[in-house]
């Protein structure tokens, strides 16, 4: 049985040199997603060209960090070595306002107030000095 | 757009397989020996007709992968003939790409006599938390998904939320997949779970990643298999009975799973109708359906995806026992994933298999009778393709 203090690490996101402005936006509470210039496709997660029509000239944009819960599950048993002590932690696709999708995880909510479609905004947590991860959570009314 | 018909031009002539289970003191490339040498028996083939060799990768062991993409089983068994060992690899889709592939190689005369192999050792070649941490980086964005805790009970889970919105399919329909593949999974020498299994028992197995349970989780082993695909009228002159390739289509719809925009769907009705116009048949023809079962939601979506239920009643089918051994469609006859076992890019090479076997009459105790048109399904990574498979014991 592991215990804590053998337990990995939390794994860091393999960064895609062109995906660098999203990271250091996300570090500053920014949460950037790209817009394409030639056909005004908004795109997630950041690419060198516009998966819709080919064109390279991307512009960053701020989104407005709110959306929708598309789907989640809760994690209770059989996480990854890195996640077993965040057990019940929840996965969700969310849709951004924007018509994008991304993964992430619900937080400052019980799980089980988690359901389909219902209204979540952004909110960052701090990883380590280097990554802040975008994550998302109940609008609250 | 206009497509050079393929229809029943090529046939899987030979099968081989090994028992799915835990052999720690078995090396995988045995795995592999064994299926292989079953083939050319299954087949009546030399062995040195095999003109090309076509290993799958092996997921436990990154250094065994590359000894099969390097030609070690053409080496083992001694094949002189062979003119290309190259490895085709998409997880669990690799058994069809590999058929799709060798199938116009023959076509266009390229090759005469291919041999697909699959072998993992994922039951006793990495540990149960080893498996685990494996499966929550294979095929996963290592940028966007991988730092949120994404893992293959998720994947399967965010499905079978999304569809329940949807569809309103119950905890008990899920779990009527697992017990139906177990139905067979008892007829099957091959399967590791042969005992029966109650949708109670299902429903009361642990939670974990809601509403995925454990017993509709698969489970990791060791195993392997290998088939043989010759022209249509070589296959004639070999077996009495090959299983003529009819139709085949795919769809590519995402790599990071949460890039798909249908978790209920997926790309399964283009595919299907794909297979389906190339074949020439309906979905009302087919005699017998393998369906990737990894968890019980994929097998739910492609069955109704495929035409062979309306969307939300696939559940009641199982419930009703319409999958089972004599049901009115026998539905992934070998067990499944979830009675088999998962063997990494094996799964679907068993339903493959499985698949021939059932037009060949060769699959014993679950043979279903008269069996004419079988449709087989696979998919790899996170479900990023939809790939179908038919098969015939005629060309329509
Ligand atoms: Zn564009």
């Amino acid at each position: 049985m592991a215990t804590p203090d053998a337990r990995p690490a939390k794994p860091r996101p393999i960064v895609n040199a062109w995906a660098q402005p999203f990271w250091d936006a996300a570090r500053a509470g920014r949460l950037l997603i790209q817009r394409c210039r030639d056909c005004g496709e908004p795109c997630f997660y950041p690419r060198i060209a516009c998966p819709n029509c080919g064109a390279a000239a991307l512009d960053w944009v701020e989104a407005r960090g709110r959306g929708s819960v598309y789907s989640y599950t809760v994690v209770q048993n059989n996480a990854p070595s890195a996640f077993t002590a965040d057990v019940p932690y929840v996965v969700a696709v969310i849709r951004l306002e924007e018509g994008v999708q991304m993964l992430s995880n619900i937080v400052d909510c019980d799980p089980s107030a988690v359901a389909c479609d219902m209204a979540v905004e952004v909110t960052f947590q701090r990883l380590d000095d280097e990554f802040t991860l975008p994550k998302f959570r109940p609008v609250r009314r | 757009m206009a497509k050079h018909r393929t229809r029943g031009r090529t046939a899987i002539v030979g099968v081989g397989e090994v028992p799915t289970g835990r052999f720690p003191d078995r090396g995988a490339i045995s795995f592999a020996l064994d299926s292989v040498r079953e083939a050319i028996r299954d087949a009546g083939v030399d062995k040195d007709t095999i003109d090309f060799v076509i290993p799958t990768g092996a997921l436990f062991s990154p250094q065994f992968s590359n000894e099969l993409a390097t030609a070690r089983i053409v080496e083992e068994l001694g094949l002189k003939g062979v003119v290309s060992n190259c490895q085709v690899f998409s997880g669990g889709s690799s058994s069809t790409n590999a058929l799709r592939i060798a199938s116009a190689l023959i076509e266009t005369r390229r090759a005469r006599c291919v041999l697909f192999v699959h072998t993992d050792k994922l039951g006793t070649g990495v540990s149960a938390q080893g498996g685990i941490d494996l499966f929550s980086t294979a095929g996963i964005s290592a940028e966007w998904e991988v730092p949120y805790g994404q893992h293959y009970s998720t994947v399967a889970a965010l499905a079978t939320t999304r569809y329940q919105y949807e569809t309103g399919c119950t905890d008990e329909e899920l779990s009527a997949v697992c017990v139906s593949n177990r139905k067979w999974g008892e007829l099957n020498p091959h399967a590791f779970f042969r005992t029966p299994l109650t949708i109670d028992e299902v429903m009361a197995s642990k939670m974990l990643s809601t509403p995925l349970r454990a017993k509709q989780s698969n489970m990791l082993f060791d195993g392997g298999a290998a088939f043989i695909v010759t022209s249509a009228k070589e296959a004639r002159e070999l077996t009495p009975q090959p299983a003529y390739v009819l139709g085949d289509g795919g769809a590519v719809t995402h790599f990071a799973y949460s890039q798909e925009r249908d978790l209920t769907r997926f790309g399964w009705a283009a595919a299907a109708a794909q297979a389906f116009g190339e074949a020439g048949i309906a979905p009302s023809d087919i005699d017998v359906a393998e369906i990737y079962d990894s968890y019980p939601i994929f097998q739910l979506i492609a069955f109704e995806e495929l035409g062979l239920a309306a969307r939300g009643e696939a559940g009641g089918l199982f419930l009703r026992g319409e999958t089972w051994p004599g049901g009115r469609i026998p539905t992934t006859t070998d067990g499944g994933m979830l009675s088999k076992g998962h063997i990494g890019a094996g799964g679907s090479v068993s339903l493959l298999i499985e698949a021939a076997r059932q037009v060949m009459g060769k699959a014993g105790a679950r043979q279903v009778p008269g069996a004419r048109f079988a449709v087989e399904t696979a998919t790899g990574g996170t479900y990023m393709d939809s790939q179908v498979t038919i098969l015939g014991n005629t060309v329509p």
